[in-house]
């Protein structure tokens, strides 16, 4: 039980990390993206290759991931920030549709549909993290290196004026913000924390394919930092534990025939996040309206 | 109004935990032999989990009606959602929390992902349904009990080139899968004096075939052979034939599932399997057909055969372990299963090679009215 609760603790920080760094586009700089797990994809496939091709050294694949991350999402999302609101949203669809292809494809790179199969145990400085507590702590580490980050840098001028531009990008441009100079930032900071979270997660699953990094990951990841309160610094975690733990919890409902498992769960969760939503809108951090 | 609050949610939550513990600690307190299964209980591989459990339910009937072993089997089941994550995840939980001996699994993506689990905490693996080439050695507690794709060719072009089908086209998967069987029948059939005229990948979520219809009639070949999966090949065979194309359609064994056995289209289809000939006089066989058809009213699938026979293959050996005077675990059954390699099981003897990997029989069927018959 307690090797099992480990490893849904180490997949809420990979996760959770990935949802607070969606929370910068969404939450505080309004950029409706639903390709994030391309991001999450790309650190995956490039932490995956240092393990693989270099040294499981957990640092340099964290590193590798945020670098291919962050410059890829700020590269492809250039063209795209042009756009606005729900224009910005489909934009984002064509390129998680795109990206979803050339995973598929390029299958000498990500191994196509197969993936990368065999990825190491991750060290740090030659120590074996195998021991799933220690690697737990190592991604736990991660994870309150992003909040630092995100906390540090949204009480900063850039985070202000990224909130400015979320609440009225009108507005912040009358008032002289380089407003594409700070969407690109955003996602650039958003990418990067992705391909963090996607190295962890190469090397928490020990195998890769495109099959994780789909548009359906990047619903959940949206669904995380919306249901747990966007905009807020707890509300994504909130999100992801709930959103993670919900389904693990529905597994121990006993007595359900092998053969209706599958949708009995899916009902209950549906279920739960539509009247989760029409009784806490703002989501589980969010603040009330009228509150703000 | 009743808020929901954070504490509700916890609590809520914590009320399916707390039973689903107490139902663990009693299934071991009864000291069950723990089987799992791993496989797509919703959305739209569904279908393939009801049919793989359905095969595996009646294997634990017949063994425990035949008291094979001292202790009763239990299942576990758990949704992959046909994905690696959720794979991870399932087996993780069969493995920690059900503490499951033997887990049966079915796809690529979730084989991959739940094969380091079962080889870290040496839980074997069976796989029945998929067939990628890549699905063989994965882990010496990853076992096979479907022969490989490779295997199916090997069956099917001399009996096409029998047939004159000299010039195939070929629609597949752009996946391990789909490569392999690209590969495997591409080098057979020129081997054999045939040919591919045209070779079209497809994405499993492609649901429109029309373009790729219309630049196969161009080619003109004596068969169309597709490699896909699910509601996918029911796609591929309706738009085939209505763009007009009349030759035969050639697959392999995952087309033996109901949407593609029911749809009028698919009349005549060619598809490669395993022997299942219900008809032979084998006792195992004879028992599985006369009980699956008493439940269902039909005849019972490759698919159900598998798994079937997977829940089997742990009984056989679990039994002999018993005898023996040996533990049951992930060590034991595979030097097992090396030690005996041959074991009588539904459609006849399986004989199993170093990787745990399957060879049994293969056949070439026709789809007549829902049912396959052999023609070879």
């Amino acid at each position: 039980m307690i090797a099992y609760l480990l490893n849904l603790a180490q997949l809420a920080a990979i996760f959770g990390l990935l949802s607070v760094s969606l929370n910068i586009l969404i939450g505080y700089g309004g950029i409706f993206s639903v390709a994030h797990a391309v991001f999450f994809g790309l650190g995956a496939y490039a932490g995956a290759h240092v393990a693989l091709d270099l040294a499981p050294d957990i640092l340099l694949a964290a590193l590798a991931a945020a670098l291919t991350a962050g410059v890829l999402s700020a590269l492809l999302a250039l063209p795209a920030l042009r756009v606005r609101g729900e224009y910005f949203v489909i934009a984002s669809l064509g390129l998680q549709m795109l990206a979803t292809t050339v995973f598929t494809e390029a299958s000498d790179i990500t191994g196509g549909l197969g993936g990368l199969v065999g990825i190491p145990p991750p060290t740090v400085f030659g120590v074996s993290l195998a021991d799933p507590l220690a690697f737990l702590l190592v991604c736990l580490g991660f994870l309150a290196l992003a909040l630092a980050v995100v906390r540090l840098l949204m009480r900063a001028s850039f985070g202000r004026a990224l909130m400015a531009l979320r609440d009225s990008e009108s507005a912040a441009e009358a008032l002289g913000k380089n407003v594409p100079l700070l969407k690109t930032l955003a996602v650039l900071l958003g990418g990067a924390f992705a391909g963090v979270a996607g190295a962890l997660f190469a090397f928490q699953e020990a195998f890769v394919n495109v099959e994780s990094f789909t548009l359906d990951q990047s619903v959940l990841i949206m669904a995380m930092v919306i249901i747990g309160g966007a905009g807020t610094l707890a509300g994504p975690l909130l999100g992801t534990v709930l959103l993670l733990a919900l389904p693990a919890a529905l597994t121990f409902i006993p007595g359900l025939p092998p053969t209706d498992i599958g949708a009995v769960q899916q009902l209950i969760y549906g279920l739960a996040m539509t009247v989760l939503m029409i009784f806490r809108p703002a989501g589980l951090a969010g603040r009330l309206a009228g509150r703000r | 109004m009743t808020r929901i609050t954070r504490r509700t949610l916890l609590a809520a939550s914590a009320l399916p935990l707390g039973g689903g513990l107490l139902a663990s600690r009693r299934a071991r307190a009864e000291e069950a032999y723990i089987l799992g299964t791993l496989f797509p209980m919703a959305g739209p591989n569904a279908e393939y989990g009801t049919i793989f459990t359905a095969g595996a339910a009646m294997a634990i009937k017949h063994v425990s009606a035949d008291k094979m072993l001292s202790r009763p089997l239990a299942l576990r089941a758990e949704d992959s959602e046909g994905t690696p994550q959720g794979g991870a995840v399932g087996m993780n939980k069969l493995v920690n929390v059900d503490h499951a001996l033997y887990v049966l699994v079915g796809f690529t993506g979730v084989s991959k992902a739940a094969a380091p689990i079962g080889t870290r905490a040496k839980v074997v693996l069976v796989n029945g349904g998929g067939v990628g080439p890549d699905l063989a050695g994965l882990s010496p507690y990853y076992w096979n009990v479907i022969p490989l794709v490779p295997d199916e060719i090997k069956v099917l072009t001399p009996f096409l080139i029998a047939r004159k089908l000299r010039r195939v086209a070929l629609i597949y998967v752009n996946d391990p899968f789909g490569n392999g069987l690209y590969k495997a029948l591409k080098t057979d059939l020129t081997a054999a004096g045939g040919e591919i005229v045209a070779a079209d990948a497809i994405s499993p979520t492609d649901q429109q075939f029309s373009a790729i219809a219309a630049r196969i009639r161009t080619t003109a070949p004596d068969a169309v052979y597709f490699a896909s999966y699910g509601a996918q090949q029911a796609q591929i065979i309706k738009q085939l034939r209505d763009a007009g194309i009349s030759q035969p359609l050639l697959t392999y064994s995952g087309a033996a599932i109901p949407s593609v056995r029911n749809l009028p289209e698919a009349e005549g289809l060619t598809l490669t399997a395993q022997a299942a000939d219900w008809t032979v006089d084998d006792p195992v066989t004879r028992r599985f057909v006369a009980d699956w058809r008493a439940q269902y009213g039909s005849d019972p699938t490759p698919y159900h055969q598998n798994y079937y026979n997977a829940v089997r293959l742990f009984a056989l050996l679990a039994q002999q372990l018993e005898k023996a005077g040996k533990p049951v675990n992930g060590d034991t059954l595979r030097a097992a299963l090396l030690a005996t390699r041959r074991f009588a099981l539904v459609g006849g003897e399986g004989v199993f090679d170093d990787l745990g990997d399957i060879s049994m029989k293969i056949v070439v069927n026709t789809l007549k009215g829902g049912k396959l018959v052999a023609v070879g």
